[in-house]
């Protein structure tokens, strides 16, 4: 739309421009036609006719320009006016023939306003004109001045009609061509200078783009460098704690240093999820097939580690009906199972004689509900919308950063998928995850 | 297939690293000798001129990814155009504190790369080795 507008803008201000040249050449010929007709008013003492009728054409020229200036009424006035100065000199010269070429004249200087209507006017006055003039001296009247001979066949004056049709005709030709080419040359500049924008948008739009992926390249090293950095002592110090432990110790020695160990492991909990969290803000969604058992056994290894220490080993039990592949990014469904399952590891109910978690999956061709429930110690109603919040923690008793819920919040989304909780304090959580299949 | 001189061969520029490494392998009795070696170029130096004396290389090589100078790829990228009867003797694995996806992934598609651990290595993990 705005498209347009600009066209139409500059095709208008390109007409305006043509009018004000013309109009200025207007005034010059105007004057020139009256100075012609006080000229030959010297011959045959038609000073009263050339001021009179000359005078008038003028005024009505200017009159009309001044009280209608928006409006192009002038222009066929001033086509008016030439048919006008036309009978004129044809009247002072006595009919003199030659005189009738003034309409051609006219007809020809009404080409710069690139208009072929204006010739209308003057065609028309110039018909009028002949025909009245013509009929008057055909009856005999005295001192018609319309031309030398004594009198005019009706095949000469067809004839001397027929060719001044032509030249009114071939001047509006030339004036529509003129506009027409011109509208071609406005079109072409402007689209000239359309592309011209529409290239240096697209290449500002490229450099920025390239800067935001170098910017985000950095940004990725920065945080493989930092996270490596951070956690490479951690290890070390786990490492150590491992040595620690499969000697013998004093039980006082013994107790702090699984107090180090659950530390060390916090802080290196803490530095993993702000990596996830960075992973999943910025990494583009990598969509590939994923074979949910496969994804499930993985993700148990990794826990596996995590609950041989002071807390009970939780059963994980899986249930997956697939009969359609199902496509997502596999590291970010990854992330988000890791989070949950680690979760109901982390918060089962001491009460429980037989702690577990369960994982069901059903695909289909469009999507994906995974329903993870667990018989552990459950979130208060209360509490059910903050603890997908950034840093909430339920309780001095968490353990975790507080951003684990909300990266599974964030990465779901990432998948375009949505999560809802259903919990009950002392009896369970559910998770439902609902993703959808990304096959392509 | 029990090798005869059970010598594993750890690669880090983490001193403690090589230490843990040392003794977890030591006092599971992993292995009988272990080589520290703290930079990739200083394993290469070594395993090198063994290629007339393979009975001496080591039967198992752990390789840190993130070291200055040579990353463990660089080291795998040199590996590769040694002799073959050094290749064929060791299995590499990676022993590393990365978590990250491209890094395992590398490591998974390296063909003399046996398995991807993640630090420390502890009982656990050799337990798994045997």
């Amino acid at each position: 739309m705005t498209q347009q507008t600009t066209y139409q803008d500059m095709h208008d201000a390109y007409l305006l421009q043509v009018k004000h040249k013309s109009d200025k050449l207007m005034n010059y010929f105007l004057f020139s036609f009256f100075t012609a007709g006080l000229g030959l008013a010297v011959f045959y003492d038609t000073w009263l006719v050339a001021i009179g009728i000359g005078g008038l054409s003028l005024v009505a020229y200017y009159a009309t320009k001044w009280l209608l200036p928006d409006s192009d009424a002038y222009q066929y006035i001033v086509s008016l006016v030439f048919g006008i100065f036309m009978a004129q000199y044809i009247y002072q010269m006595h009919g003199l023939f030659e005189m009738h070429f003034i309409a051609f004249i006219g007809s020809a200087i009404l080409i710069t306003y690139q208009n072929w209507k204006l010739q209308i006017p003057l065609a028309a006055l110039v018909i009028v004109h002949h025909a009245t003039f013509g009929y008057l001296q055909y009856l005999g009247y005295d001192k018609v001045y319309f031309t030398q001979l004594d009198y005019m066949t009706l095949q000469t004056f067809i004839i001397h009609g027929f060719l001044a049709t032509i030249v009114f005709f071939i001047c509006g030709l030339w004036a529509w061509q003129m506009k027409k080419q011109t509208e071609v040359q406005i079109e072409q500049t402007y689209e000239m200078g359309r592309f011209q924008e529409e290239q240096a948008q697209r290449n500002a739009l490229l450099q920025s783009n390239e800067e935001l992926r170098k910017s985000n390249k950095e940004l990725d090293r920065f945080v493989y460098s930092v996270s490596h950095d951070l956690r490479a002592p951690l290890s070390s110090m786990l490492g150590v704690v491992g040595l620690c432990e499969m000697g013998e110790m004093d039980p006082f020695i013994e107790k702090n240093v699984s107090l180090l160990k659950s530390s060390i492991k916090k802080l290196d909990g803490f530095i993993i999820d702000i990596l996830d969290y960075s992973r999943n803000s910025r990494l583009e969604v990598d969509t590939q097939e994923v074979h949910f058992a496969d994804l499930l056994t993985d993700v148990c290894n990794n826990l596996k580690f995590m609950c041989t220490e002071d807390q009970r080993k939780v059963e994980v039990r899986t249930k997956i009906e697939n009969g359609v592949a199902f496509h997502s990014d596999r590291s970010r469904l990854s992330i988000i199972l890791n989070n949950l399952i680690s979760n109901s590891i982390r918060y089962q109910n001491p009460q429980e004689a037989d702690p577990f978690v369960e994982v069901s999956v059903a695909i289909t061709a469009s999507s994906a509900d995974i329903r993870i429930t667990d018989n552990g110690i459950g979130i208060e109603s209360k509490n059910h919308e903050k603890v997908f919040n950034m840093f909430y923690r339920v309780s001095t008793q968490s353990v975790g950063s507080g951003l684990g819920l909300y990266i599974v919040k964030e990465t779901v989304e990432k998948l375009n998928g949505v999560i809802k909780l259903e919990s009950e304090p002392g009896k369970g959580t559910v998770f439902n995850i609902h993703l959808p299949n990304l096959a392509s | 297939m029990e090798p005869k001189s059970r010598k594993v061969m750890v690669v880090d520029d983490n001193q403690i690293d090589l230490y843990i490494a040392e003794m977890v392998m030591k006092t599971t009795k992993f292995a009988d000798e272990v080589i520290c070696m703290g930079s990739a170029r200083e394993a290469l130096d070594y395993l090198k001129p063994l290629h007339d004396r393979p009975e001496e290389l080591p039967y198992l090589i752990f390789l840190d990814i993130n070291m200055p100078e040579m990353t463990g790829f660089d080291f795998l990228n040199e590996y590769k155009s040694l002799p073959e009867n050094i290749r064929k003797k060791c299995i590499i694995m990676m022993l590393t504190t990365s978590l990250d996806e491209n890094d395992r992934k590398l490591a998974e598609e390296n063909v003399f790369v046996q398995r991807f651990l993640n630090k420390p290595l502890d009982k656990d993990k050799i337990a798994q080795l045997k």
